[in-house]
């Protein structure tokens, strides 16, 4: 039991430790630091490719080429969550709201003493009118006898840390409810076809996809700058009842809370395929997406439709970098058993031989849209969380919570009072140093008697 | 037959800029190492100029191409320019701080000049980049990386006179000696009250430089010259203060527009995680910041791998690392 005991206080003692929590946050940016320099989601080659073997297997082996996803990233960030819960109740909370105790004036580096004439009650007032004028929360308490007025400045600001870790919490409670309740996806419409995505009780009919494209020329060339993707789309929800709507780059359309996006386009083909001068229905009705194979019956042989190319240089013969439809041409990997027997590229309705009286004429391109779709039922909390986390940025950076120990004591000089000032910050007293000078002298300025006041005995100055 | 061509005004303007930068940023830095007033106030409003200049730059070449210049290397290193020399112009004002005019201006004019080399001329933006947040984000994010730039230059400014005093003899930087908590009586001239404060807290907290700037040490006369460590560590916070809320804005404004434009908030693309680092940086830096021992000389490191990590998000990635937001081809 007494083990258990202090196991848990030093696990209380650890995890509201801040340095603890930068300890962690070093982690994580660790972490964050290998998910940036090493590219994310490649194939296993790819690592090989890049890095030495023995770097690659490492990469591999910690799974550091999915990192974000990996129990320790997930872990680290758990972490830092209980450590911000601990810290909160055990640290923050009771650091934050301090009582209202006296403290020993000079011990404090901020303080100062200023003699003030009058009698007590008045100069109590007066003290009291100070600080209560320019916004300052006085509170007046007793202890042993002596009475302490206590000023606080942007208290509820206290709360500002509070704030901003509940932000991140919240943040952190959004995303959890996404993996838990959302799902994503992406589909391929081919144009004048429709994709039934079950998951999200939606279907979606491509009728027109088209594209923009502006050739600019620039001092390093000629770029082809995209400028517009636009998919005309017929959708239906749960209700059945079809609407026709566009989707754009940055235009998502929301069908049943979840939202459809313009991701990415490409080309589909149909093929005339003829054996001894006759079409063969079967395969020359088939759509063709990239990278789909053409098998020739009776034969070994396979047609791979490897890309469409929307231009091919006039000069050259080959592809161009011109992303517009201007000599469109197909090409085509042809391979026999296995064994790869060359690549061809076929201009449309022209021919490709592949003996035996098998021709093949790349016929018609079709356009094929990709939509990418997400429902994310956590995103109102992240956006709460991350306004909340703002907020108490902004709350604890710029409102400086300050309190002012003031007491008055009995001086040695008849009717005269030495104020002891001395003031706390929950940033240390640096951040404090300016403004407190300033106060105390507007202070000790504000305590002289009014008029001209260089010769003023005291009994004048004070009735 | 010569042929002139008039040189676009936005391009004027970006020439006058960096005029001015330039020397200003030599009125500034001899400035910090003479003391001389009237080069502070040749420095400040040639500072002004530039920064206005830029700003005109960046209007003109919108009224111009009709393009939003911000969606290039060339536009946002110039906005990031003109924003760290109008934060600091901001922060000068109020805090004093001209000492560091000089290199702010100076770091300034190198990613102005080095964002020139980046004119690719004038291109219609890409769709996924055609978005109002682009009007929203990019500022944010720049304005960020510019007032991290301003702490930077004061971290090391900060790690220099730390080190300086600690060269020269008993580690007492960032101390507070006896001397300087002793209170200290303040003769008011008044017969009605004196008052009695506490001598500055931090103006005494690098002895070893104050006694070897009486000797003549030069170096020690500049470093003198500075505010305390602990007024500049002060400094740094509220420099750092303006960039991390600038930048969690930035951050939420870029995860806004990726769930407009890609589907997702957030997708780990490698922009987005190098900010999230930065972040996590200056995470660690305010954090730091709240324990007595650990603000000063160690907090002002984190500040300063604070700026090389946002180096590392606005460069490093953009031109290495293939991604949504690179500028690889
Ligand atoms: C990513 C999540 C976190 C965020 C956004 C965050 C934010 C903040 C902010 C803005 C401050 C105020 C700093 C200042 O006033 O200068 C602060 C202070 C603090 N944070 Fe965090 N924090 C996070 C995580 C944590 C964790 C995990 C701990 C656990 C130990 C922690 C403990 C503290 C403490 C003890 C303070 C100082 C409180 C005081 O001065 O009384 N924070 N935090």
């Amino acid at each position: 039991m007494q083990m258990v005991r202090s196991l848990y206080d030093d696990f209380l003692r650890t995890f509201s430790n801040v340095l603890f929590a930068v300890c962690l946050f070093i982690v994580w940016g660790l972490f964050t630091l290998v998910g940036v320099v090493v590219e994310q989601g490649k194939d296993a080659s790819a690592y090989f490719g890049a890095y030495d073997a023995p770097i690659a297997r490492l990469i591999l082996r910690l799974n550091a080429d999915n990192i974000y996803h990996t129990p320790y990233y997930v872990g680290i960030i758990g972490l830092i969550l209980l450590s911000l819960a601990v810290c909160t109740f055990k640290r923050v909370i009771p650091a934050r709201l301090p009582p209202l105790r006296p403290v020993k004036i000079d011990k404090i580096p901020l303080n100062a003493s200023v003699t003030v004439r009058g009698d007590e009650a008045s100069v109590r007032r007066r003290i009291e009118q100070f600080f209560g004028s320019r916004g300052w929360q006085v509170r007046k308490r007793e202890f042993g006898g002596t009475e302490w007025t206590f000023a606080d400045k942007h208290n509820w600001a206290r709360r500002g840390v509070l704030v901003a870790h509940v932000g991140f919490v919240i943040i952190a409670a959004g995303t959890t409810l996404y993996w838990a309740r959302g799902f994503d996806g992406e589909t391929a419409i081919v144009a004048g076809q429709t994709s039934d995505i079950p998951k999200a009780n939606a279907t979606i009919r491509l009728d027109k996809f088209s594209y923009k494209v502006q050739p600019i020329l620039t001092k390093s060339g000629m770029v082809y700058q995209p400028i517009d993707y636009v998919s005309h789309v017929t959708v239906a929800g749960r209700d059945g009842i079809p609407k026709r709507k566009t989707v754009r780059v940055n235009h998502p359309i929301d069908i049943g809370g979840t939202l459809f996006y313009q991701s990415s386009y490409g080309f589909a083909m149909r093929f005339g395929v003829t054996h001894d001068g006759v079409r063969v229905p079967a395969l020359s009705d088939r759509v063709y997406m990239t990278g789909d194979s053409l098998q020739i019956p009776g034969t070994q042989r396979t047609v791979e439709f490897a890309q469409f190319v929307p231009t091919v240089d006039r000069q050259t013969g080959q592809p161009s970098a011109d992303p517009r439809i201007n000599d469109p041409a197909v090409a085509l990997d042809v391979s026999d058993a296995g064994q790869a027997l060359g690549a061809a590229l076929v201009p449309m309705h022209t021919w490709i031989d592949l003996g035996g009286g098998w021709r093949v004429t790349p016929r018609e391109y079709l356009f094929v849209s990709g939509i990418q779709y997400r429902n994310d039922p956590g995103v109102p909390l992240v956006g709460i969380g991350a306004f909340v986390l703002l907020a108490g940025l902004v709350i604890s950076f710029y409102l400086l919570p300050a309190r002012l120990y003031v007491r008055v004591d009995a001086n040695e000089h008849a009717n005269a009072w030495t104020v002891g000032l001395a003031a706390t910050t929950v940033k240390g007293y640096d951040m404090f140093e300016t403004q407190f000078r300033e106060l105390v002298a507007e202070f000790e300025r504000s305590m002289r008697p009014p008029g001209p006041t260089a010769n003023l005995t005291l009994a004048e100055a004070t009735s | 037959m010569i042929s002139t061509h008039p040189m676009p005004l936005d391009e004027v303007l970006m020439i006058i800029a960096l005029c001015a930068y330039v020397v200003g940023a030599l009125a500034l830095l001899a400035y910090f190492f003479s003391r001389e007033e009237w080069l502070k106030h040749l420095g400040i409003p040639l500072a002004i100029a530039g920064c206005v200049a830029q700003f005109a730059q960046l209007v003109a070449r919108f009224e111009i191409t009709h393009i939003w210049p911000l969606l290039n290397l060339y536009g946002s290193l110039s906005l990031f320019a003109a924003m760290s020399v109008a934060i600091f112009i901001v922060f000068a004002f109020r805090y004093k701080m001209w000492f560091a005019g000089g290199f702010v201006l100076a770091i300034a004019a190198l990613f102005l000049a080095y964002g020139v080399t980046w004119n690719e001329g004038t291109m219609p933006a890409v769709p996924s980049l055609q978005s109002y947040w682009a009007k929203i984000h990019v500022p944010l994010v720049v304005s960020s990386y510019a007032a991290f730039l301003v702490a930077f230059v004061l971290s090391c400014l900060y790690l220099a006179k730390y080190y300086y005093e600690r060269s020269l003899g008993p580690q007492t930087a960032g101390l507070r000696t006896a001397a300087a908590t002793a209170p200290g009586q303040v003769d008011l001239g008044s017969m009605q009250s004196t008052m009695v404060l506490t001598a500055p807290l931090v103006s005494k907290d690098t002895p070893n430089i104050a006694a070897a700037a009486a000797s003549g040490n030069a170096m020690a006369l500049w470093l003198n010259g500075l505010p305390s460590l602990a007024q500049i560590d002060v400094l740094i916070y509220r420099v750092v203060a303006v960039g991390l809320p600038l930048l969690t804005l930035g951050i939420i404004t870029g995860a806004m527009w990726a769930h407009e434009a890609w589907g997702a908030y957030w997708q780990f693309d490698p922009k987005e995680t190098a900010a999230l680092l930065s972040w996590i940086v200056y995470a660690i830096y305010m954090h730091l910041h709240t324990r007595n021992s650990w603000r000063g000389a160690r907090s002002a490191w984190v500040s300063v791998f604070g700026f090389l990590s946002i180096m590392f998000c606005y460069f490093g990635v953009n031109i290495w690392i293939s991604g949504m937001h690179s500028y690889k081809m």
